[in-house]
């Protein structure tokens, strides 16, 4: 045969280069050390601490759980809007099923209420789950896009954690001690038994995204439904699935909400999704599909942590908290432009 | 024909809402034999591959393997008896690699629990498809790469070599060579010759009029969802197989 179809040949130095600058991990981590300077600068010498670091993941973690499953969404070329009503309705369940259900209240605390915040974090995963196979249903088999069927069961879960809760947040059993950060031979770590579960829980994703059948299919739908259909592939059966594992991880954000706070509360995921989604589109997951890396998700995800804890560490101006949706609204539409300059760099 | 049948449609119809797209079409393919089928714009020949790959169920007729009624409910029923088929400019999906593509739905796992967890065997798979498609005689570069980063040309010679490699009774190309210079189509009518010297039964959907004379043994005309002459290849002149196609009413866009 005829070397006419090897025209392309190995890379030179020069797009070595150019590739790096469209790679969006050494951008995200570029930005990161940029705002990690100025923050530190900003806030007088208190940002760059284990203290704030500890701080920080333990405020975020449940939203790590969330960029991720909206990472395995996106990349399907679908979104998942129901994520933030999702948290707040598990988390509310959850709560509900200990105090109403068994009459328990937060006198119940320490090792004692272990056995009761494993039950909170089975009941948020099957509530979670739940609303993952609704999602499923109505794209599905009601053909209904995943931004409106997502935008309707994003309404009724949150309607429901208003009705279930009663408006108010359901104290139960806890064990605070699972959010306190690790000091391992007096030095503080900035790792607690949730943010540990929940990095954790990353990884494993990652693999699962980057190494399995599970991934790859995940990618061949966001690519080319018509090749994946093709290939013998089911469409529906996979998105089922992705969807499932959405709601799951949102399930088990609620329980991580619950856990930190020792209630559920229906404001426990209010406005959530707007970051998970906002922390995927940094983290350069394409919402056309097919695209992302879950080591992009998880710098994106930081810089989007640190753009928001940092500004609270500002001294030398105070920045009002109303002032962050704003902001996150901001880098959302910063990241979509630089995928779009980077997309049209390269052809 | 010296060959048996290997797979036959008898009076297949379908229709979209008032759309009559197939109006009682039937065809034979034997084991060895290109067919080529050809017919303008809108006359059924993507519904008939639709229905010949499983991705439409036909609305009245008869399929046949091998003598053998089948009825597929989806792609897979179809690629599973050994029917493979490249979809006109959809058969790869660009982000992935050329061995993901070339793999896709026929993944292999990596050794023990791993593989069991459905850990992917990355290396092996991309070993397999560089000599899959070397066998099928196409060159390609690193079988790591995305295919969006591939040309045109070499995209195409990926999803024919996925689809020859795969097949083991029936290969259906549609349009293999549309958007391919004139080498490159060249190439990949070798690779059909190919195909059909391993015994396969090729359907060979083409606007290309001078590459469906030069590589089929018969022709079939579709104009209006009704097959209108099944003859062989020596049977027809460029010039009569473009009237055959645009008939009396027929229109040349």
């Amino acid at each position: 045969m005829g070397n006419s179809i090897q025209d392309s040949q190995a890379p030179s130095l020069l797009d070595k280069v150019k590739t790096s600058f469209r790679n969006q991990s050494v951008l995200l981590v570029a930005t990161l050390v940029i705002l990690g300077v100025v923050f530190q600068i900003a806030s007088e010498g208190i940002f760059l601490t284990t203290g704030t670091l500890a701080t920080v993941l333990n405020d975020w973690g449940s939203y790590i759980l969330l960029a991720v499953a909206q990472t395995f969404v996106v990349i399907t070329g679908g979104i998942d809007l129901s994520v933030g009503s999702t948290v707040s309705l598990s988390s509310v369940v959850a709560g509900w099923v200990l105090v109403q259900g068994l009459h328990l209240d937060s006198s119940i605390s320490g090792d004692a209420a272990i056995p009761y915040v494993l039950l909170a974090v089975l009941v948020a995963l099957l509530v979670g789950l739940t609303v993952g196979a609704l999602n499923a249903f109505l794209i599905n088999i009601l053909k209904i896009v995943p931004f409106i069927a997502t935008l309707a069961t994003m309404g009724a879960m949150s309607g429901m954690a208003i009705i279930i809760s009663g408006g108010m947040p359901l104290q139960g059993p806890n064990d605070f001690n699972l959010g306190i950060p690790y000091t391992v031979f007096g030095v503080q770590l900035p790792i607690s038994t949730t943010v540990l579960t929940v990095l954790i829980i990353t990884v494993i994703a990652g693999l699962y995204l980057h190494k399995t059948r599970f991934g790859l299919y995940t990618y061949a739908l966001g690519s080319n439904p018509f090749a994946t259909r093709a290939a013998g592939i089911s469409p529906a059966r996979h998105i089922t699935k992705v969807y499932m594992l959405s709601g799951g991880l949102a399930g088990l954000a609620g329980a991580y909400a619950y856990i930190r706070l020792g209630a559920g509360s229906p404001s426990n995921g209010a406005g959530m999704e707007l970051y998970a989604i906002a922390a995927t589109v940094i983290g350069g997951v394409s919402l056309m599909g097919g695209v992302g890396r879950i080591i992009g998700i998880a710098l994106g995800t930081l810089v989007l942590f640190t753009v928001q804890s940092g500004l609270l560490m500002v001294k030398v101006v105070q920045v009002s908290p109303s002032l962050k949706q704003v902001i996150v609204a901001i880098l959302i539409a910063a990241a979509v432009a630089v995928q779009t300059l980077q997309k049209n760099g390269r052809k | 024909m010296p060959n048996k049948v290997i797979y036959e449609v008898r009076n297949v119809s379908k229709n979209y809402g008032a759309v009559v797209a197939l109006d009682g079409a039937s065809l034979k393919l034997h084991a060895g034999e290109v067919v080529g089928l050809v017919g303008d714009n809108g006359a059924g020949k993507s519904t008939l591959v639709k229905v010949l790959s499983g991705a439409h169920s036909p609305d009245g007729g008869e399929i046949l393997l091998e003598g053998v009624e089948r009825t597929w409910h989806n792609p897979k029923q179809a690629l599973e008896a050994g029917i493979e088929t490249l979809y006109q400019d959809s058969g790869l999906a660009p982000h992935l690699t050329v061995s993901q593509n070339v793999f896709l739905g026929r993944e292999k796992f990596t050794k023990g629990i791993f593989g069991k967890l459905g850990f992917l065997a990355k290396k092996q798979m991309e070993a397999e498809a560089e000599a899959d498609l070397q066998a099928v005689g196409i060159a390609f570069p690193s079988s790591n790469r995305p295919v969006s980063q591939l040309s045109g040309g070499q995209r195409q010679a990926v999803a024919i070599g996925r689809a020859v490699s795969w097949a083991r009774k029936v290969l259906i190309l549609d349009e293999p060579t549309n958007h391919l210079g004139a080498r490159q189509a060249g190439e990949v009518l070798e690779v059909i010759k190919r195909a059909k010297k391993k015994g396969l039964g090729v359907i060979f959907i083409s606007h290309t009029l001078p590459h469906v004379l030069e590589v089929t043994d018969r022709i079939v005309v579709l104009r209006l969802g009704k097959i209108v002459r099944d003859a062989p290849t020596s049977e027809y002149t460029a010039d009569t197989l473009i009237g055959t196609i645009t008939g009396t009413y027929g229109s040349d866009e």
